[in-house]
């Protein structure tokens, strides 16, 4: 898998190729990869999607929909000239609550649906009337580990591999499941949960190896992302993003593109005594894959603790974009986005890729909106900024130096000396969080969930204690210039400015589904699931869900030959967290809003676990 | 919830905490203490739950009643205080007991019990959602000081199921 050839599904910018797919030759199209949209006048000079979609354009088959990460969607059935008739077609309970974050996968007229802890599995049959169950997976996950996890018992999703559903466990495991018969194929310990370490990511599968990042950053763990074999589980890698070259895979083939990123050993030089060995670095957002350059990208956490004066210097690598070698796991280049972090800006939001034109130059580039605040346009063949603008209110810093890849800092919102610093912006949940971005091809437009919230920062003393929080900071927060919560923005990576943009009372935390329908999806923290027009941001369609949305909305073609939108709602996550995670995972009874960074918000929502299927009219 | 939780806590050992920023805590029993907290000879009794015993059911043990010796000791709150701080409880449940990664314990209401004895137990042998057992790591003393801060922090507040009220609340947040 994943040789599909970039040149061969191409989308020129404007294209609204209409003529593709009836609905009945996208019922048939099961099996056959998804070369439909190749239009003949597709090779314009716009964005493109850098490694689309290699199965049928009718599935999602992983998380992100594509190794690029796109979340783009060639289906068309609904469009904003018909989306105002979508309806709930069918619905699905999870039967847990907490944060219902990731997306179902749909692959074969299946649909596999992964919950928050304890992370059950559930095979869904799109064949039949009434969505029965194949199967359900409830599998051994450690209770400790809900009260180890730092920002809500989170799953982002499965993966597929010939016929293994594979997704993480909260307690720090990698399972693997018949998807036939919902029987454990294999299981393997990647982290230990008694000192902190989680697992909340999706794993991609590249070439037979599932990739698998720790969770863990609040708990001064060390951070990895490691390669198992996807038939077996046997672990073939396992490369740390802070310490020792040896222990990073550094080696040689490391050609970082700044001077100062140059050397040998950083990753324990730029920290101080031994502090690396706590000093966070975990790798639990999204992870993409070039098959082209052979290569995988993702982020990585904030440092441990956050009281920075504890840990002089630039903290390599953490808060950082790494591109490894897919094959060997070898570091190839590394670009730290926010060295000796301050603010918890962990670097984990997803990477794009996108091969675009800037300043008249054709970029093979990653688009990547930080929790900094900052998008960055970066040549994924080298790690070089090529742009890096603010998509939100920013403040901490007044810029980024594309001569060295650094921010230039405001000196009057770092946080040193454990000082009282006020209305630093972005807060601590970053100008975007984990919920993933989406690009469409069509519009040449990135589709951006973003938060709105300030904080002030208080460092304070913190010592190492295995299995606690290693943070040493009170960030308190709230809405931040302009008083909304969010705002839903389409964003130009090739220019650096935003096309236009919806404001939201709440800060967004679902992701986002754009299609070649022209339609662009996402849901709210007070339980919205919206549909946009992808050209021009005008709201088209809303239907209340049954509670806060933090999921990711996915499209597919049902064995009708129909479209359908599906979402999960179910409040949670770190800033859902706030009115969802006042009580331990066991007892779901208590709605109390605890904290008041979102006054109001549990008057909208309550806590929930349910899929929400759409579909138009018949 | 169960009834046969044992509790250890009087077994007599103290353990140095070293209780400073930046350093790494060892986990090292330096010797015994001259006393449990209760008196000696106490190893193994119950916390009482009496929401587990119907009325009218034969008890075969003499419950253990925990009273904390620090109780109404205003210096020793103000070190529970500290030690909230120094041992990372404040990350996981929350500036002033609001709640984070683990439960509120400002809201009156107690997941595995509220009194004494009960918060200590939970204390010393931590609980199945992620608590970390402190009995043995950190001295039963400083066990009682976190006891007395921790039920300090409801302050006889009556906290309704929904919170609508948008009172301000500090949150150290990630």
């Amino acid at each position: 898998m994943a040789s599909a050839v970039s040149s061969s599904l191409l989308f020129a910018t404007g294209c609204a190729d209409k003529g593709s797919s009836t609905p009945a030759a996208a019922a048939e199209s099961g099996g056959v990869a998804a070369s439909s949209s190749a239009a003949s006048d597709a090779l314009s000079a716009g964005p493109r999607i850098a490694v689309p979609r290699p199965g049928p354009a009718g599935e999602w088959p992983m998380a992100g929909g594509d190794y690029s990460n796109s979340r783009f969607s060639e289906l068309d059935q609904i469009t904003p000239s018909n989306v105002q008739g979508m309806h709930v077609a069918w619905a699905f309970s999870t039967g847990t609550l907490r944060g219902h974050e990731g997306q179902p996968l749909v692959i074969d007229n299946t649909m596999y649906v992964i919950t928050p802890f304890p992370n059950v599995a559930y095979a869904i049959d799109l064949r039949a009337e009434g969505q029965p169950l194949k199967w359900r997976f409830r599998p051994e996950n450690a209770q400790a580990a809900a009260g180890r996890a730092c920002c809500d018992v989170v799953n982002r999703g499965a993966a597929f591999y010939e016929g293994l559903l594979i997704y993480n466990l909260l307690d720090g495991h990698t399972v693997a499941v018949n998807a036939q018969t919902g029987q454990q194929v294999w299981k393997t310990r990647m982290g230990d949960v008694s000192l902190g370490e989680t697992i909340t990511m999706a794993p991609i599968i590249v070439k037979g190896r599932v990739i698998v990042g720790s969770s863990g950053g609040e708990m001064g763990v060390r951070g990895w992302v490691g390669a198992l074999d996807a038939k077996t589980g046997k672990l073939l890698w396992r490369g740390y993003n802070v310490g020792p070259d040896k222990d990073m895979l550094i080696d040689a083939s490391f050609k970082p593109f700044y001077d100062h990123d140059k050397g040998t050993n950083l990753g324990v030089s730029s920290w101080v005594g031994e502090s690396w060995k706590q000093g966070g670095g975990v790798a639990w957002g999204w992870v993409s894959y070039d098959p082209e350059l052979n290569l995988i990208y993702y982020g990585t956490s904030n440092p441990g603790p956050w009281n920075e004066g504890q840990r002089p210097g630039d903290n390599k690598w953490t808060c950082a974009i790494l591109a490894r070698d897919a094959d060997t796991g070898k570091v190839r280049w590394v670009l730290q986005v926010t060295p000796h972090d301050m603010w918890d800006y962990d670097a984990v939001n997803e990477n794009i890729l996108v091969d675009l034109t800037v300043k008249g130059a054709p970029r093979k580039a990653l688009v990547h909106f930080d929790r900094n605040g900052f998008a960055y346009t970066v040549d994924r063949t080298t790690g070089e900024v090529i742009l890096a603008e603010p998509f939100v209110n920013v403040n901490w810093a007044k810029g980024i130096d594309l001569k060295t890849g650094r921010p230039i800092l405001n000196p009057e919102k770092t946080t040193e000396g454990e000082r009282l610093v006020k209305g630093i912006c972005p807060s601590l949940e970053g100008g975007k969080n984990q919920q993933p971005a989406a690009f469409s091809p069509l519009t040449g437009l990135f589709y951006v969930p973003t938060v709105n919230l300030c904080m002030d920062f208080k460092a304070r003393p913190v010592s190492y204690i295995p299995g606690t929080p290693y943070i040493g900071a009170d960030a308190p927060e709230s809405r931040g210039p302009g008083g909304y919560g969010g705002e839903f923005i389409a964003w130009d990576a090739s220019t650096g400015k935003k096309a236009w943009g919806i404001k939201e009372p709440f800060p967004i935390w679902s992701g986002v589904l754009v299609t070649k329908g022209g339609v662009a999806f996402y849901g709210t923290l007070d339980g919205w699931f919206k549909a946009v027009d992808a050209k021009t941001g005008t709201p088209l369609w809303k239907f209340k869900v049954g509670s806060g949305v933090v999921g990711n909305p996915m499209t597919y073609t049902g064995p009708d030959g129909k479209q359908y939108v599906a979402v999960y709602a179910g409040i949670g996550g770190d800033m859902g967290l706030l009115i969802a995670g006042d009580v331990a995972v066991n007892l779901p009874y208590d709605v109390r809003e605890r904290g008041t960074t979102l006054p109001g918000l549990a008057k909208w929502t309550s806590w929930g676990g349910e899929l929400f299927v759409f579909a138009l009219d018949r | 919830m169960s009834a046969m939780r044992t509790l250890r806590a009087l077994a007599p050992h103290l353990t140095l905490a070293v209780v400073t920023a930046a350093a790494t805590i060892a986990f090292l029993r330096v010797g015994e203490s001259p006393a449990s907290p209760q008196g000696a000879g106490d190893s193994l009794r119950f916390v009482p739950h009496p929401e587990t015993h119907p009325v009218g059911w034969p008890s075969h043990d003499k419950p253990l009643v925990l009273t904390n010796p620090y109780a109404h000791d205003a210096k020793a709150l103000g070190v529970g205080a500290k030690l909230y701080v120094s041992y990372n409880c404040i990350d996981c449940h929350g500036a002033d007991g609001n709640g984070s990664m683990g439960p509120s314990l400002a809201d009156g209401r107690w997941h595995f019990g509220g009194s004494d004895g009960e918060v200590f137990e939970s204390i010393y042998e931590g609980r199945p959602d992620g608590m970390p057992a402190w009995g043995g790591r950190i001295a039963n003393d400083q066990i009682w000081m976190l006891t007395a801060y921790v039920r300090s922090l409801n302050g006889g507040r009556d906290v309704s199921t929904q919170n609508f009220s948008g009172r301000a609340v500090e949150r150290s947040g990630h």
